[in-house]
C-alpha cells in the first residue's frame, strides 16, 4: 500500500509540473467563464426561468461555469494524448506502476485544478451579483465534485477515441458544444427550440446546471446522474486506452 | 539474471519474434545486433511488458514477468529505441518522476540522481528543460531514467544514436560501470566498433530469433575471419530477411 501511495504520489507531482508548465487553458477557460457571467446577467434576468429559484447571477454563473468547463475536458484528455505524441505512455508502462495508480496519479491533481476552477468562478460571480449560493456550499461540493469527475471521465474517453492533439481539440469543441448548448448551459432549456428542449435531460450539463441551482431537479438525483456519467466514461476509457496496441 | 525462451510475437501477419531465446548473465553486456524488423526492439518490449508475448518465457532477476509481471519490472531499466522524456519538465523533474516510480524514497532518490547524473555529465543540465538539450543530452538523460535505479536487467536499444562523441563516450561508460557492478546488460546497437568498448558479448537476431551468439571472439573463428562486419553480412545474408516471417509464409 505504502509503495503504491508512492508511485502515485510521484506521479501527482509530477502531474501538478506538467499543468504549471502549460497553465494558459485552465486560465483561460476559467477567466472565461468569470467574463461571460459578468455579461450574461443581465440577459439572464430577461429569459424564462422554469421555476428555477435561483436569481440571475446564479443560473448566469452556474450555466457559464458548466460550459467553460466543459472545454476543460481537453486538459485532461490532453494528459492522455501527449503521453502517447512524447512517447512516455511506454516508458511508464514498463515501470512497477499498476494501471490504477498510474489513471490515479494523472486524475488527482487534474480533479482538484477542476474543483478550483469552480471555486474560482462562483466565488467570483458572487462578488459580481447576488447568487445566493454561499448558504447552500455543501450541495455545490457535492455537486462541484460529480461534476468535476464527469468532465474528467468525458476527456479521458475523448482521449482514447482520438489520436493526436489536434483530433482532440477539434473532437473536445465539438462535444463541450453540443453538450452545453442542449444541456441549457448557454440558454436556459426553457428558452430553446422546442425540437432541442426534450434532448436535455440527456446532457449532463443539464443536470451539471441543475445540481448548482437546486432545481429543477433534486441535487441528489444530479450527484447521482453525474457519477455515473463520471464512471461509465472512465470504465469506457480505460478498455479503450487497454485495447491500443503500442 | 534474464532468460527469454521462445519468445513469439506478432503484429497482425507479420512476426515480430518467431522463437527468441537469449540469456544475459550478471556482469554480461550482450550486444544485440542484426537487420532492422529483425525483432530487437519487439524482444525488449516484450521483456519490459510492453507487449504480451504470443508464447514463450522471461524471467528478469530470477522473476517469471508473466506471472509477476510487476515485480519483474521492479527489476529491470529500459531505454527504449524513441526518446521518451517529458520536454517541458526539466532533467532533474523527469529524473525525480522515474525514480518515484521505481520506489526510491527523497533521500535514495537524491543520491541515485547524484551518481546517474555524475557519470552520464549531466549535473550542468539539471535545472534545464528537456526540449532545449540537444538531441545528445536528451540522449543521456533517456538512458539516465533507465540506469537511476540500478536495475539488476538493463535494457538500452540504440542508446547512442544521434549521440555526439562525448555523450556516445559518457553512455558507453556508464554501461561499462553498470556491468561491473553486475548487471545484465541488453545492448541493441548498429555500430559494431561500440561492442568492442564495452567487451560485450553477440547475440545476432535476424527475421524474429536468435541466430548466433557468443564471444566476438568464438564467432571471429567460426566464420575464419578477424573481421566482425563480415561475420555478422554472413549471418544477416543467410537467414531471411526483415519482412520474410510473415504467419504462413515463411520459407523453409
Amino acid at each position: 500500500m505504502g509503495a503504491s501511495a508512492h508511485r502515485i504520489g510521484a506521479l501527482a507531482r509530477h502531474r501538478v509540473v506538467l499543468l504549471r508548465r502549460s497553465p494558459g487553458q485552465v486560465v483561460v477557460y476559467t477567466v472565461m467563464a468569470c467574463l461571460l457571467t459578468l455579461v450574461v446577467e443581465p440577459m439572464a434576468e430577461l429569459l424564462p426561468t422554469a421555476g428555477v429559484a435561483a436569481p440571475p447571477g446564479a443560473r448566469a454563473a452556474a450555466g457559464m461555469l458548466v460550459f467553460c468547463s466543459l472545454f476543460m475536458a481537453g486538459v485532461a484528455g490532453a494528459a492522455v494524448v501527449d503521453e502517447r505524441v512524447w512517447r512516455t505512455a511506454e516508458r511508464l508502462r514498463s515501470t512497477p506502476a499498476r494501471p490504477a495508480e498510474l489513471l490515479a496519479g494523472t486524475a488527482l491533481p487534474l480533479l482538484g485544478l477542476l474543483l478550483v476552477q469552480q471555486v474560482v468562478v462562483l466565488v467570483v460571480a458572487s462578488t459580481l451579483y447576488p447568487t445566493g449560493l454561499g448558504p447552500h456550499w455543501p450541495r455545490l461540493l457535492g455537486v462541484g465534485t460529480a461534476w468535476a469527475a464527469c468532465v474528467l471521465g468525458i476527456g479521458l474517453l475523448l482521449a482514447a477515441v482520438t489520436t493526436t492533439s489536434a483530433q482532440l481539440s477539434t473532437v473536445k469543441d465539438l462535444t463541450a458544444l453540443a453538450l452545453s448548448t442542449t444541456g441549457g448551459a448557454v440558454v436556459p432549456l426553457a428558452a430553446l427550440p422546442s425540437w432541442l428542449a426534450p434532448a436535455g435531460r440527456f446532457s449532463p450539463a443539464y443536470w451539471a446546471v441543475a445540481g448548482y441551482l437546486g432545481g429543477p431537479a433534486p441535487a441528489g438525483t444530479a450527484v447521482a446522474v453525474l457519477a455515473g456519467v463520471a464512471v461509465v466514461t472512465f470504465a469506457t476509457a480505460t478498455v479503450l486506452l487497454g485495447r491500443r496496441r503500442p | 539474471m534474464l532468460d527469454a525462451e521462445d519468445l513469439r510475437a506478432s503484429f497482425g501477419r507479420v512476426r515480430a519474434l518467431d522463437g527468441f531465446t537469449l540469456a544475459v548473465g550478471a556482469g554480461e553486456v550482450v550486444g544485440l545486433i542484426g537487420p532492422n524488423g529483425a525483432g530487437k526492439s519487439t524482444f525488449d518490449r516484450v521483456v519490459a511488458g510492453i507487449v504480451r508475448p504470443d508464447g514463450g518465457s522471461v524471467r528478469v532477476a530470477g522473476v517469471d514477468s508473466a506471472r509477476e509481471p510487476y515485480r519483474a519490472r521492479a527489476r529491470l531499466g529500459l531505454a527504449g529505441q524513441d526518446l521518451a522524456l517529458y520536454p517541458t519538465a526539466t532533467v532533474r523533474e523527469n529524473l525525480r518522476l522515474f525514480a518515484g516510480l521505481a520506489g526510491l524514497g527523497r533521500r535514495a532518490g537524491a543520491q541515485a540522481l547524484e551518481r546517474t547524473c555524475t557519470e552520464l555529465d549531466l549535473l550542468d543540465l539539471l535545472g534545464r528543460r528537456v526540449a532545449t538539450l540537444s538531441g545528445g543530452q536528451q540522449r543521456r538523460v533517456h538512458a539516465a531514467a533507465a540506469m537511476l535505479p540500478r536495475p539488476a536487467v538493463l535494457l538500452l536499444d540504440e542508446p547512442t544514436v544521434g549521440a555526439d562523441p562525448t555523450s556516445r563516450l559518457a553512455l558507453l561508460g556508464a554501461v561499462r560501470t553498470h556491468a561491473q557492478e553486475g548487471a545484465a546488460v541488453c545492448y541493441t546497437t548498429h555500430y559494431l566498433p561500440e561492442l568492442d568498448v564495452l567487451g560485450a558479448t553477440l547475440a545476432i537476431a535476424v527475421a524474429g530469433r536468435v541466430v548466433a551468439r557468443g564471444t566476438r571472439e568464438r564467432l571471429l573463428a567460426e566464420a575464419g575471419t578477424d573481421d566482425l562486419d563480415s561475420v555478422y553480412r554472413a549471418w544477416t545474408a543467410a537467414s531471411p530477411g526483415p519482412g520474410a516471417a510473415l504467419a504462413g509464409t515463411r520459407e523453409a
